[in-house]
């Protein structure tokens, strides 16, 4: 018995990936078809079982939810995805080169001597910086996959900003990378420019006529996802509101 | 493959590992995420729907059906799966013919 619940517990931890609203909804009877599946005596998730779970429910999360026929929007996210895994690797790049020799990677003579002394800040800095970026995409990338509109005049904020930029990134040694964010960045000059590039074939996707007509305008909470508007009407039978 | 399963009759969660397992001779175990992620997609895209819900021991069982779209999708996909393999088997014969 104590065999059992340890197993539910370790499903009901593996469960947490997933969005809330979707655990609420299909939590109990996941947990039911993982339970009858399981081993005799089986006392924890197995490891590929633990990734299905894991991958389903990091996908839920980041996944866009505009109709299929919301093409562009679609193209759209998938290229802020590739922005997200362009500035990663732009990361992993700045650090191998500030590990490396961060005389090389500056350009500068003056700064380099000044930030090679302060290496372990600048490394700090950078993991900090290139991480927030990764995250702005992928935040951008699930906003817009949801035909929020604040989304899409965000990005486009982001993109005028990194537009703006781009000069800077050429004649400096302290650079940028991402969607417009400052980021203390040595990897050189291309995986800004790539960055650069997806950004602004995302925004102009975003404002494509094909585009527009699955955003929702301001303050309208409208679902458009089927099985969003079934747990919406399931939770509101579930709780009725009192005012 | 899951709407296969459902295709005579509506099935809750497990019954449709179980079924899948078996219409494709055991090689395709589906896992619980993959599952739920497919059911969510079906649903979204209204090819499938809840039927019923039921409390089996004290757990949730929601039993899922086919929608009309969902039935028709099946048997488009049935109706291509089936030229593909009418037309492998010709080109067979053909070849085994010009080789006999």
């Amino acid at each position: 018995m104590t065999d059992q619940a340890d197993l539910e517990r370790g499903y009901r931890r593996l469960l947490a990936w997933y969005p809330p609203e979707f655990r609420r909804e299909n939590g109990p009877e996941i947990l039911a078809v993982l339970m009858a599946g399981a081993r005799d005596g089986q006392r924890r998730p197995g490891l590929a079982e633990s990734a299905d779970l894991i991958r389903s429910g990091v996908w839920m999360r980041l996944r866009p939810s505009v109709p299929r026929s919301a093409g562009t929007v679609r193209a759209a996210v998938r290229l802020m995805y590739a922005g997200a895994a362009v500035s990663a690797a732009g990361l992993i790049i700045g650090l191998t080169l500030i590990v490396v020799d961060i005389q090389v990677a500056v350009r500068g003579q003056f700064l380099g001597r000044s930030l090679a002394a302060q290496k372990p800040f600048v490394i700090t800095v950078s993991i900090v910086f290139g991480l927030a970026v990764i995250a702005l995409w992928l935040w951008m990338a699930r906003a817009n996959g949801q035909g929020r509109n604040w989304a899409r005049i965000l990005s486009t904020v982001l993109f005028v900003v990194a537009t703006l930029q781009l000069p800077g990134a050429f004649t400096q040694p302290v650079s940028h990378a991402g969607f417009g964010v400052t980021v203390l960045y040595y990897g050189g000059v291309e995986p800004f420019v790539a960055a650069w590039l997806v950004g602004g074939a995302a925004v102009w996707l975003l404002w494509r006529p094909a585009s527009t007509a699955f955003f929702r305008p301001p303050g309208s909470t409208q679902a458009r996802h089927p099985a969003e508007l079934d747990r919406l009407r399931s939770s509101r039978a579930r709780s009725p509101r009192r005012v | 493959m899951i709407l296969t399963a459902l295709a005579n009759g509506s099935q809750h969660g497990y019954g449709i590992i179980i079924d899948v397992r078996e219409i494709s001779g055991g090689r395709v175990r589906l896992r619980a995420g993959t599952l739920y992620s497919a059911l969510d997609r079906l649903r979204a895209d209204e090819l499938i729907g809840v039927d019923r819900e039921e409390v089996v021991d004290g757990r949730l069982r929601r039993y899922y059906r086919l929608t009309p779209a969902g039935t028709r999708r099946l048997a488009a996909e049935a109706a291509r799966l089936q030229a593909a393999a009418a037309a492998a088997l010709t080109r067979l014969d053909l070849a085994g013919g010009m080789a006999t």
